[in-house]
């Protein structure tokens, strides 16, 4: 991603990923979307606060990827597609 | 230069220049024309098949075979702007395909067009609630496209673009003009985000 956001707030944000369900949707890095838009899309599309949207942004920054929701296999897909049709690398997979 | 787009009562005001705007409409439109050459290449049928005039149940046969099959697309471009949705599994991600691709592909390309409408109205420009995450969507699909002709493939890459085009200093480089639209694409997409904020 480029261009930096603003500092962030440092928040305690839960993960998202719940034991019982067993498929989850990845965002990966990419060189072209940008940080703001990256939030905004988490903001928008799943309706995260603004906190969780940056802090979800920046695990897909700093450590390649990160798991932007869980759910059933067809949730996954919906959201692989929400993703794919706001520009986002994103895929879907069984919970490991 | 202004801010590209303000906040007005009535909306979000295109502040663009008519040649940026008509640039932006161009672009919008041509990464909808390349869904559409994408779209024919896929929905064309295999060589052989669906002649016109032939037996009808042979084209949908191929039409079937050729849906059922959905390999990724050729052009990188293209695979970038409907990816797979799997890395690992190619079967889970050749039914993702099955599934959603033609519908993403028609929203793509409505949304391209209801972008690129809107631009090509006389100034004032200002957009609709539907029209800016279209033209939200479109800025980014439009700079998938362009890094991808520009071989922007990490965030390394993006640097060492920049960093090799003011090096080398050379006008006629064609990538110094592609990196130029897309830096200016860049700037435009950032601030229609912090508009919206």
């Amino acid at each position: 991603m480029s261009v930096a956001p603003a500092e962030l707030e440092k928040t305690d944000v839960e993960p998202v990923t719940d034991p019982d369900v067993p498929w989850i949707t990845l965002v990966w890095n990419d060189p072209v979307n940008l940080m703001s838009y990256v939030t905004y899309v988490f903001e928008s599309y799943f309706g995260y606060p603004r906190s969780k949207a940056e802090k979800l942004m920046m695990d897909v920054h700093r450590r390649g990827r990160a798991v932007v929701s869980n759910g059933s296999r067809d949730e996954m897909e919906r959201d692989t597609e929400a993703m794919h049709e706001y520009g986002l690398w994103a895929t879907f997979q069984k919970d490991a | 230069m202004g801010r590209p787009f303000r906040r007005i009562r009535a909306g979000i005001r295109v502040q663009l220049e008519a040649p940026e705007r008509a640039l932006l409409a161009r672009l919008l439109d041509d990464v909808g024309g390349l869904l559409d050459e994408e779209a024919t290449r896929r929905d064309g049928l295999p060589s052989g098949g669906g002649a016109p005039g032939g037996d009808p149940s042979d084209d949908v046969l191929a039409a079937l075979e050729a849906s059922l099959t959905m390999p990724p697309p050729e052009d990188p471009a293209i695979a970038r702007l409907l990816p797979d949705g799997n890395r690992d599994d190619p079967e889970l991600a050749a039914g993702y395909r099955r599934l959603t691709e033609h519908g993403l592909r028609e929203r793509k390309r409505a949304g391209l067009g209801m972008a690129a409408e809107a631009l090509s109205r006389d100034a004032p420009v200002v957009l609709t609630s539907d029209e800016v995450p279209a033209l939200l969507k479109g800025l980014t699909d439009v700079r998938l496209v362009l890094a991808e002709r520009l071989g922007l493939r990490t965030d390394e890459d993006v640097e060492e673009l920049h960093r090799a085009l003011t090096r080398a200093n050379d006008p006629e480089d064609p990538r110094t003009a592609v990196a130029a639209i897309y830096d200016a694409l860049t700037w435009w997409q950032e601030s229609l985000i912090a508009v919206l904020r």
